[in-house]
């Protein structure tokens, strides 16, 4: 009956070897070929696809822009997602409606809706720069500036996935005991130090799974970038994934684009594995 | 002197607090008894700052609390829940009131080690309350009550949770506790008689939110002022009999004429009278039928149907009453509490404590 369990485990591990295990053994090896739309096929080359990516400047200054775009949404989706649940946490009126609404951008599709926004921000038949201008200020360029469209680019984002983390974090406070409440207004806390010494706390698990699990999400960020600016102006919207998008799939760079992506996992597993243990030791058990 | 003034307080119709007024004087430890739902953790809520009244004032020394919120009111609790903060260490936990205070982390610390070595917890700084028992939690509760050397305890029914021998335990140790805090004014809700009866220096009788009577445990409990008031504070519960008064002399299925000077002088009519399971007793010439027999500790409690009315029989040994058996019983009549229609008392025959 012992030796049988391996019978019974068989299936689910072949299920797991093709679904997961053989695509990406099969990128590795795709890696290390010549495979482009001239020799197409897995011949060897060795590694020179990768010591081609470590001097491409443009692929790491993708890495760089998408570091920065991934860290600044996700915190700020995080402060936005805290205070929208925050907001709707307790009774207040039309409580339910809200829960709903704060919910809609995150039920949309990401590719519709980075074109409305696309529209939105257009800069001449756009609503958006009428309304900046009726306030007296001047119009903005927001897809044809590097900086500003940027700005755009982060801020779509922020809107579609702010749900995701007030939909947690909604969620984890619903869940907390009141007791803590209840002792921290005895001992002398007020709303502000409860927030800090038992809201926040009591959170900081469900916080760490948020974060990491949007900065997982945050660093494949394609769709947004593809439809809204085509990682320009120039290339000041390219990210990570965007470039090895262009690489493999419009230059048909193949071999390169692979080893790209092998590199770009690498990088993501260290970097989120570091985050998530740096967030584990500050925010779930501070020192005492 | 900590002043309860007129509080009220209704929520969905149902009254919690319905004008409730005392004083408290600091050094005492008064008792609020009553069952459950009868007002007493709205009582230690409102004056805690976590209830805002309906009406009345609560105020220490002439300074009215009204307009304080509770983090601002000089009040430490202990309840029923273990409550402290499940992601800090036991230490932590007890440090945090005095860092509210005003206190640096490191002085608030030494403070909180002191106070869990006298609540026996010496050993447990480092863990966190979900790796604590639950008796060991609620030491902590108390500690962070006490660490915090607020001028009013309040102890809403802290060991109800734990069971019977912890609970007898803990209450010694805090009574213990208290004894050193000069000064402190103690509120303890209890749903026991006998709890209140041995803890108090004072108890307050609640219930429906009303406050029944208020004095020293021996008064309260001698001389209950109303039947309600009565059934409060007796355990077991007390017989109300039908008392009539005239020609015909009877309390319930007993001949009252035994009833002494009890019931000398009493204009003819109806009353009650309130006898308490002590005062029946096995032997006699009245025959009553067993309806159930409960063995507690050392104790036995009989219910008993005596024509039709029912009674509460409590013997101070282990006896077998099986149920269907019919047993003789008498009641001593003398040691009863004679009741006015409306329920107040009138007449009792001789001081007795609680037996």
């Amino acid at each position: 009956m012992y030796r049988q369990k391996y019978l019974f485990l068989t299936p689910g591990l072949i299920a797991l070897v093709a679904i997961i295990l053989f695509p990406l053994l099969f990128t590795i090896r795709v890696s290390f070929s010549g495979w482009d739309v001239y020799n197409p096929g897995l011949s060897w080359k060795g590694g020179q696809n990768f010591s081609r990516l470590m001097a491409d400047s443009r692929y790491w200054a993708a890495l760089g822009r998408l570091s920065v775009m991934a860290v600044g949404t996700v915190l700020i989706q995080y402060v936005l997602g805290f205070a929208l649940a925050l907001l709707v946490w307790r009774d207040v009126i039309a409580r339910r409606f809200f829960r709903v609404l704060f919910l809609v951008p995150m039920m949309t599709t990401p590719v519709i809706m980075s074109v409305i926004w696309r529209t939105i921000f257009h800069e001449s038949l756009g609503p958006l720069n009428p309304i900046i201008r009726g306030l007296g200020l001047p119009g903005v360029p927001w897809l044809s500036d590097p900086v500003w469209a940027f700005v755009a680019v982060m801020l779509v984002e922020i809107w579609q996935w702010t749900p995701f983390m007030f939909l947690l974090l909604l969620a984890g406070l619903l869940s907390l005991p009141s007791e803590p409440y209840l002792a921290a207004r005895i001992d002398g806390a007020g709303p502000v130090r409860t927030f800090f010494s038992v809201t926040f706390p009591g959170l900081a698990a469900i916080s760490v799974g948020a974060i990491v699990i949007r900065l997982i999400e945050a660093s494949k960020i394609l769709d947004t970038v593809y439809v809204m600016t085509s990682g320009g102006p120039g290339e000041s919207t390219e990210t990570a994934s965007y470039y090895i998008y262009i690489r493999g799939l419009r230059d048909f760079q193949i071999g390169y684009s692979a080893a790209l992506s092998i590199i770009y996992l690498v990088i993501m597993i260290v970097a989120l594995t570091i985050i998530a243990k740096l967030l584990v030791r500050f925010l779930v058990r501070p020192a005492p | 002197m900590l002043e309860i003034h007129d509080l009220t307080h209704a929520e969905d119709g149902v009254t919690h607090l319905d004008h409730v007024s005392a004083r408290l004087a600091p050094g005492t430890l008064t008792t609020i008894l009553g069952r459950t739902g009868a007002g007493k953790t709205s009582l230690l809520r409102t004056i805690a700052g976590l209830l805002v009244p309906d009406s009345g004032e609560v105020s220490l020394d002439g300074q009215g609390w009204s307009r304080l919120p509770p983090w601002k009111r000089p009040t430490a609790m202990v309840t029923q829940q273990f409550i402290n903060y499940p992601h800090l260490s036991t230490l932590d936990n007890v440090a945090f009131p005095l860092v509210r205070k005003g206190l640096r982390w490191p002085a608030a610390r030494d403070s909180a080690r002191a106070m869990l070595d006298r609540v026996g917890l010496s050993a447990m700084v480092g863990r966190r309350p979900s790796e604590l028992s639950g008796g060991q939690q609620q030491r902590v509760a108390i500690a962070r009550a006490l660490v915090k050397q607020a001028p009013v305890l309040l102890l809403d029914e802290p060991f109800v949770n734990l069971d019977y021998k912890l609970r007898e335990d803990l209450r010694e140790e805090l009574v213990d506790m208290l004894r050193n805090e000069s000064g402190l004014i103690v509120l303890y809700a209890s749903t026991e008689p006998r709890e209140a009866l041995s803890l108090g220096d004072r108890i307050l009788l609640m219930a429906e939110g009303r406050l029944l009577d208020d004095g020293e445990p021996q008064q309260v409990f001698g001389a209950p002022a109303t039947i309600e008031a009565a059934r409060v504070i007796s355990d077991p519960p007390i017989n109300i009999l039908p008392l009539t008064v005239g020609a015909h002399v009877a309390a319930g299925p007993f001949g009252a004429q035994d009833a002494g000077d009890l019931i000398r002088g009493l204009a003819p009519g109806e009353y009650r009278l309130g006898l308490r399971a002590a005062d029946l007793r096995p032997g006699g010439r009245h025959v009553a039928r067993v309806v159930l027999s409960e063995v507690s500790g050392s104790e036995t409690v009989t219910h008993l149907d005596l024509a039709g009315f029912a009674l509460v029989m409590h013997e101070k040994s282990v006896v077998t009453h099986p149920p269907g058996a019919e047993i003789a019983v008498d009641a001593n009549l003398a040691r009863g509490f004679i009741y006015g229609a409306d329920g107040t008392l009138l007449r009792r025959e001789a001081p007795h404590g609680q037996d």
